[in-house]
């Protein structure tokens, strides 16, 4: 491992919406087959970092670096794994196909799924537990187990990268329990996770932990990173306020490109 | 839409009356054509959510078609040459000859479609430009640009040359009479071309439709999907345009499509059902318009909208009738366990008093007991013992599933939902019918081994070959 590029490198990002910044200089790295959890309260752009990493902002000013590479050449090693509440759940398709779409990204401008790529999708269900749910239309699911239908795409791309946007969100206590016992999984074959979340109680299972509020207030092991002083620098003080906070941001924050109508 | 109203006030109806003939035909084998293509791509338009873009690209056309009928209507070999024939401008005579003969060569439809693709994607670009540097949502901003082109359109109109004969009313309302060899032709590779590239392009579709962030996360190119859409939506409702017109040429576009969507939940056979739908509806529309000697553009419509209205009705998993019937079947399945689980409590009983007893026990009317009594025998799950009811094996099997699935319940209401146990009981009679979701319960709840009464929970059977439980014509609900 001595030379090879860190999966995740981040350099100065720095992204102004209309001139008002909303990242400013965040830099940070992440190495193979680590845990890293990205916590702020909302509007800390946290949405727009996933976005930036991704590629699909150009930040302003910064770059990103994956394996090594800039994000277009290496596409195939990341997966991104969503909020679900902006899904159209009414859409007319399986769970089988959710979790095959997993392959497309793979497959050429016309490529069809084949053989290899159907089985790797049961595979992705049967390790998230879903493979009794394969035939259902994805309306008949509940919260928990439309995210890990989620999460089996992203296994299904065969990642070695994976950007999960709030996997917690609204989930009740079991399904958490499996979600992490599935990206503990992950990261102990040697894949690295990025997780955006918001439950400041589950910070201490990331190996990495990034306080960002636009900037990057503390970056590091959670014991040192996870202080008090930390956290109120991050949510003002208005740590009490939050939940409150939370819903009513959430309802306002609205994408402003069409195709991409249902990021936060 | 003023233009619109104004130009029905002064409508001739009798342009509408096609006779049965090989123009009629031709022009129904044109329309379904125009239907097919239009089925397919309204799939996208509804799952996306563009109707409004849909509608706003029929009419935003206009001023492209007015183009090309300004560059089709300059006398191009003139051009250069004063009246008396003498040259004026050696260039400009040189040139137009040859433009005159490149429009010949491409024909009137071909230069009309051109312009409508040309228009269109102006205008779905558009539409993201005055969203992207403005504050205006998108609705707004489809509002903006649609009314600024067709205004353009109309405008354009009056500076069309005095030679040249624009049919406003046919671009708005179409014009059964003018579909000739040249449009059948065109259709003829439109309506395949477009199928062809839904059929290749088929799962990269889906990806985009359903879930674009990742989609773009993966590589794809959302936007280039988007305009590809756009540009095929385009081509097929000006290619379309002489059937219905601009004003309901949308309908064709969503109405099929959504009818689709009311039926199935797979994304292929939406898209199957949606072209039938729209070719069958364009069929349809022309016969009865003849046989009802109405306009064709607005029967086609108003047949598209009967199968959307019979899809809502007769939808499997949506609609009203089906409703009704699983609500009828749900509660002969419901009378049926009642029954049968009163006769797996009772034990063997004389049949007079038998029925009083079950009568009190379920409080069902005599009649529905009858029934339900009737549907068992006849399912093997009790026998008529002379005058006794007993159990079949499968019977027994059946009734403790049920009194499994009852104490199950009543565990999970209790301990997870905080219910007194003394008020279990009922909310369980009610919800004991759901055999498969207490198998869940019986995981969620870590197989409990008594219910809040302290009675045994009966295990599974492992003959039950799986979560389902019983299955049977009696017990579709099991």
């Amino acid at each position: 491992m001595t030379n090879s590029p860190l999966p995740l490198q981040a350099t100065d990002v720095t992204v102004a919406y209309d001139a008002r910044p909303v990242l400013r200089s965040v830099s940070f790295s992440l190495g193979p087959g680590q845990m890293l959890g990205i916590v702020g309260p909302n509007g800390a752009g946290k949405s727009t970092l996933l976005k930036s990493l991704l590629g699909l902002i150009a930040p302003d000013f910064g770059s990103v670096k994956v394996f090594g590479q800039s994000v277009d050449d290496v596409r195939h090693r990341i997966a991104y794994v969503p909020q679900t509440e902006g899904v159209d759940w009414d859409f007319p398709i399986t769970v089988r196909e959710v979790v095959l779409m997993g392959r497309y990204g793979q497959k050429g401008w016309y490529g069809r799924p084949n053989r290899d790529d159907r089985d790797r999708a049961h595979e992705a269900l049967e390790k998230v537990g879903m493979i009794k749910y394969a035939r259902r239309h994805i309306r008949q699911l509940s919260g928990g187990q439309q995210r890990r239908v989620f999460l089996a795409r992203a296994l299904c791309q065969g990642a070695e990268l994976l950007l999960l946007d709030e996997p917690f969100a609204g989930v009740d206590a079991a399904t958490e329990k499996a979600i992490f016992v599935l990206i503990d999984q992950m990261a102990a074959e040697g894949k690295s996770l990025l997780v955006v979340n918001h439950d400041l109680s589950i910070l201490d299972r990331f190996d990495r932990v990034l306080l960002l509020n636009q900037r990057v207030i503390a970056f590091g092991p959670p014991d040192v990173t996870v202080t008090e002083a930390n956290l109120r620098a991050t949510y003002g003080g208005r740590l009490s306020l939050l939940d409150e906070a939370d819903e009513t941001l959430r309802q306002r924050r609205k994408t402003r490109d069409p195709h991409l109508a249902r990021t936060t | 839409m003023t233009p619109t109203l104004l130009a029905l006030l002064d409508w001739d109806h009798s342009q509408w009356l096609a006779p049965w003939s090989g123009q009629w035909i031709a022009e129904t084998v044109c329309s379904m054509l125009v239907g097919l293509a239009c089925g397919v791509l309204g799939v996208f338009v509804v799952l996306r959510r563009m109707a409004l873009i849909g509608d706003a690209l029929s009419h935003a056309v206009l001023p492209g078609v007015v183009l090309a009928f300004m560059i089709g209507g300059i006398a191009w070999s003139q051009w250069g040459v004063d009246e008396s024939g003498a040259v004026t401008n050696t260039a400009a005579a040189w040139a137009g000859p040859k433009i005159a003969w490149l429009i010949e060569e491409v024909s009137q439809p071909v230069l009309l479609l051109i312009g409508a693709t040309v228009t269109g994607l102006i205008t779905a670009v558009l539409i993201n430009v005055v969203v992207r540097f403005s504050r205006t949502k998108e609705d707004s901003s489809i509002g903006i640009v649609f009314t600024a082109m067709f205004a353009l359109g109309i405008v354009m109109i009056s500076a069309l040359p005095q030679s040249v004969h624009f049919d406003l009313k046919c671009f708005l309302f179409g014009d059964p009479l003018a579909i000739n060899d040249d449009d059948l032709k065109m259709m003829g590779i439109i309506c395949p071309a477009v199928l062809l590239t839904v059929a290749i392009l088929y799962y990269r579709l889906k990806l985009v439709s359903f879930d674009p962030l990742v989609a773009a996360a993966m590589g794809v190119s959302v936007a280039a999907m988007h305009y590809l859409i756009m540009g095929m939506l385009s081509v097929t409702v000006v290619a379309g345009l002489k059937t219905t017109g601009v004003v309901l040429v949308v309908a064709m576009v969503i109405t099929p499509a959504s009818a689709a969507y009311q039926l199935t939940n797979r994304f292929g056979v939406m898209l199957v059902l949606a072209g039938v739908f729209g070719a069958v509806s364009a069929g349809v529309g022309m016969s009865v318009a003849f046989v009802a000697n109405s306009p064709t553009g607005p029967a086609m419509v108003l047949v598209a909208v009967a199968l959307f209205g019979l899809s809502v009705v007769f939808s499997p998993s949506h609609g009203v009738v089906f409703d009704r019937i699983r609500r009828f079947k749900l509660a002969r399945h419901v009378e049926n366990e009642d029954v049968l689980k009163a006769i797996y409590r009772l034990g063997p009983q004389p049949r007079g008093r038998f029925h009083d007893t079950l009568q009190q026990q379920t409080r069902l009317a005599a009649r529905r007991i009858h029934a339900a009594l009737r549907r068992l025998r006849g399912e093997q799950l009790i026998v008529d013992q002379g005058d006794t009811f007993t159990l079949t094996p499968a019977g027994v099997r059946h009734a403790e599933t049920m009194v499994r699935a009852h104490r199950l319940w009543e565990t999970y209401l209790a301990d997870r939902l905080g219910v007194s146990p003394d008020e279990v009981h009922l909310e369980a009679e009610r919800l004991e019918h759901v055999h498969d979701i207490a198998e869940r319960l019986d995981e969620t709840l870590g197989h409990p081994e008594v219910d809040p009464h302290g009675s045994a929970i009966p295990r599974r059977r492992d003959d039950d070959e799986d979560d389902a439980g019983p299955r049977s014509p009696l017990f579709p609900h099991g």
